[in-house]
């Protein structure tokens, strides 16, 4: 008898559990964020978070969206294919209006299919792979640019550097070959030779190897595609072998730890191409986050990649506001057709109709003596 | 040719440090057969451990560059070892009943716990040694610029390693190590504290993990709560090459290791250097089921 009750009992709470719960949801306009909490870019992925959920918290205390507050539910991809496709099965299923995330592309591919199966709106912030936009997803946007820019942007910086015999290093990973592929197939039709072309094995900690096999090709400059740590090794590993070729990297070296792994003395001279640096962001908006941000956080953000995704959101938000509406079908089309030049954190965004930022936003960066990131032209 | 010989010196300082790694593995195997996986995280907690000694206690102001390595290496060591013996208490010892799996899956357990503990303890991003204890020195042998460090590395790797050596083959604990390792019943018969002797091997291995983390710490400079995975493998890798459960079998599996992905990834394809040197583990491994020197028929996983 007892242990009818108790099972009566037990069947009572998780019914009113779940009529609770859509019950609850429709009290909030909920957000996700999908972004790499653990794992290898963990440091991104906190950023992210921490800028959503001060924008976030911002939107909450005017009011909120559609009279509502703005819930973000964060999903952790740990920057791992395998991870993200749950933690966007997990986030799909969540009622929320749109998701933004993540920073890579490997990533962020593993993830496409299953919020298109579910039509949930996808704003990307660090996913710069070409192909990501190509394959007709309606609900795909992205707010950073695209390799295919970011490969015309190095050609142009290399043939200004007056290189002759060119090194491309990438590390395999979708965003890192893509681009070195671009810059590859543009760099062909000029008058240079590609001396070498191959891949390195990202999260190592010795590259001599490799740069004594670069070296032996005696390139006049190497271009670099992958991420900031292998970057800062290589650097610091090439000063100690007394090779002084000057490096040019992709928009993923542009990190301040960068520095502190490759030392000021070896990182000098390093140039890379990215969308301008946070305390170069021009805008008014820029100004006003960066203070708050430093306020609540005591810092400024690492990366720009964090605040693309900030600019995911504030998108996602102008968006829902404008329409009076959480239907993705609404959201979608504002986005493609209705939103012109809205001023964003990183400079003014509207999308085309493949859901790629339109405008030109790379910059050339190079780094000082003192280990800054100094704006080129 | 003078590349050839700059390639092998790079190979064989990675190859050092992974086989001071791969001690670790072989040590557990031989007594208990079990892999700890954890093992390469607490390589990880190494280099973090004597990062925060490092800033904390000045010990490299106060004693010079040499002292100071030393005596940080002797605490690095010591507190990762007590890190090791913790783990086999909470995570292996009570599962020394149960079937291996059990043991095995509680490794993988305590692997990812310990890098996550060393994310939310020191942050997620990169941290950084500070660049100016050890010497950049380049010396010039033959003709080869060789980076002293280079050398200190591969020296102490040798060092640490034939201590181990001799420890396990010439004292009276070691050669309980021996015996618990070839048979733990008998080995107690014959009055032989096997959970001490055990607790021994979870301090030893650890440690030359730690040590090898401070090495890398030091030398390479970037640290990283992830790096433990790519280490703890490669070293597992040696340890399975050489012949697992034999301690000579760790220390030639991990210096050929490094070797070969060196020579791989200079002379056939960069992007194939792991795959070179796995293929050349499949190809030992066929050719001698047990590694290189391996005597035993170990049950392997």
């Amino acid at each position: 008898m007892k242990k009818i009750l108790f099972l009566m009992i037990t069947a009572v709470f998780i019914f009113s559990g779940l009529t609770a719960g859509p019950a609850m949801a429709a009290d909030t306009v909920k957000i996700g964020l999908m972004c790499p909490i653990t794992g290898a870019w963990a440091s991104e992925g906190q950023d992210m978070k921490q800028i959503v959920e001060l924008l976030a918290g911002q939107v909450n205390d005017q009011g909120g969206l559609l009279g509502k507050k703005v819930e973000i539910v964060v999903g952790d991809d740990g920057g791992d294919p395998r991870t993200a496709a749950l933690a966007a099965q997990r986030l799909a299923t969540q009622d929320v209006v749109a998701v933004i995330g993540t920073y890579g592309s490997s990533v962020t591919e593993a993830s496409q299919n299953i919020y298109a199966a579910t039509n949930t709106i996808q704003i990307a912030n660090g996913s710069t792979a070409v192909r990501l936009t190509e394959k007709g997803l309606k609900y795909f946007f992205r707010t950073c640019p695209r390799d295919d820019e970011q490969g015309r942007v190095a050609v142009k910086t290399i043939m200004e550097k007056g290189f002759k015999n060119i090194a491309i290093l990438h590390d395999n990973t979708t965003y890192a070959k893509g681009l070195a592929d671009e810059a590859h197939g543009l760099l062909k039709k000029e008058a240079v030779n590609i001396v070498f072309f191959d891949a390195i094995t990202p999260g190592e900690q010795d590259y001599t190897t490799i740069l004594t096999k670069l070296k032996s090709k005696n390139p006049d400059g190497v271009f670099f595609t992958g991420y900031y740590p292998e970057a800062g090794m290589m650097l610091r590993q090439k000063k100690e072998m007394g090779w002084d070729v000057p490096f040019i990297g992709g928009d993923a070296t542009n990190n301040p730890d960068l520095v502190n792994i490759a030392g000021k003395e070896s990182a000098a001279g390093f140039m890379f191409l990215s969308p301008p640096v946070p305390q170069d962001l021009p805008s008014k908006e820029a100004a006003e986050f960066l203070a708050a941000y430093r306020e609540k956080y005591g810092t400024t953000p690492g990366s720009i990649w964090a605040v693309l995704a900030g600019d995911g959101f504030r998108v996602i938000a102008k968006a829902i506001a404008a329409t009076g509406s959480t239907k993705n079908d609404k959201i979608a089309d504002y986005l493609h057709n209705d939103l012109e030049a809205y001023p964003g954190l990183t400079g003014t965004i509207s999308f085309n109709d493949k859901g790629d930022r339109v405008g030109d936003v790379y910059r050339v960066y190079k780094v000082d003596e003192a280990g800054k990131f100094v704006l080129q032209n | 040719m003078e590349i050839f010989f700059t390639q092998l010196t790079n190979g064989l300082a990675v190859g050092g440090i992974y086989a001071l790694i791969a001690l670790g593995y072989t040590m557990v195997y031989g007594v208990l057969k079990l892999i700890n996986f954890a093992h390469g995280d607490l390589f990880t907690i190494g280099t973090y451990l004597g990062l925060s000694l490092l800033t904390s206690l000045a010990i490299t102001d106060k004693l010079g560059p040499v002292a100071g390595v030393i005596l940080l290496a002797v605490m690095v060591m010591c507190l990762v070892g007590i890190v090791g013996i913790l783990l086999d208490r909470v995570a292996y010892k009570p599962l020394r009943t149960s079937p291996r799996l059990s043991a095995v899956v509680s490794a993988l357990g305590a692997s990812i716990v310990f890098s996550n503990a060393i994310m939310l303890v020191y942050g997620p991003s990169t941290k950084v040694y500070p660049h100016d204890i050890l010497t950049t020195r380049v010396l010039d042998i033959f003709g080869l610029p060789v980076p002293v460090m280079r050398l200190v590395i591969l020296l102490t790797s040798i060092v640490l390693m034939i201590a181990l050596y001799g420890f396990i083959q010439k004292t009276k604990i070691g050669t309980a190590i021996r015996a618990a390792a070839i048979d733990q019943d008998a080995a107690r018969l014959m009055g032989i504290n096997v959970d001490r002797v055990i607790m021994l091997v979870f301090f030893i291995g650890p440690a030359l993990g730690g040590a090898a983390g401070l090495m890398v710490g030091l030398y390479y400079g970037q640290i990283k709560f992830t790096m433990g995975w790519i280490y703890g493998l490669k070293a597992f890798t040696a340890a399975i090459l050489g012949g697992i459960g034999n301690i000579p079998g760790a220390m030639v599996g991990g210096l050929l290791l490094g070797v070969i992905e060196s020579l791989g990834a200079a002379y056939i394809s960069l992007a194939w250097k792991d795959a070179i040197a796995f293929v050349v583990l499949i190809l030992i491994l066929i050719v001698r089921p047990t590694g290189l020197l391996g005597e035993r028929v170990a049950e392997k996983i």
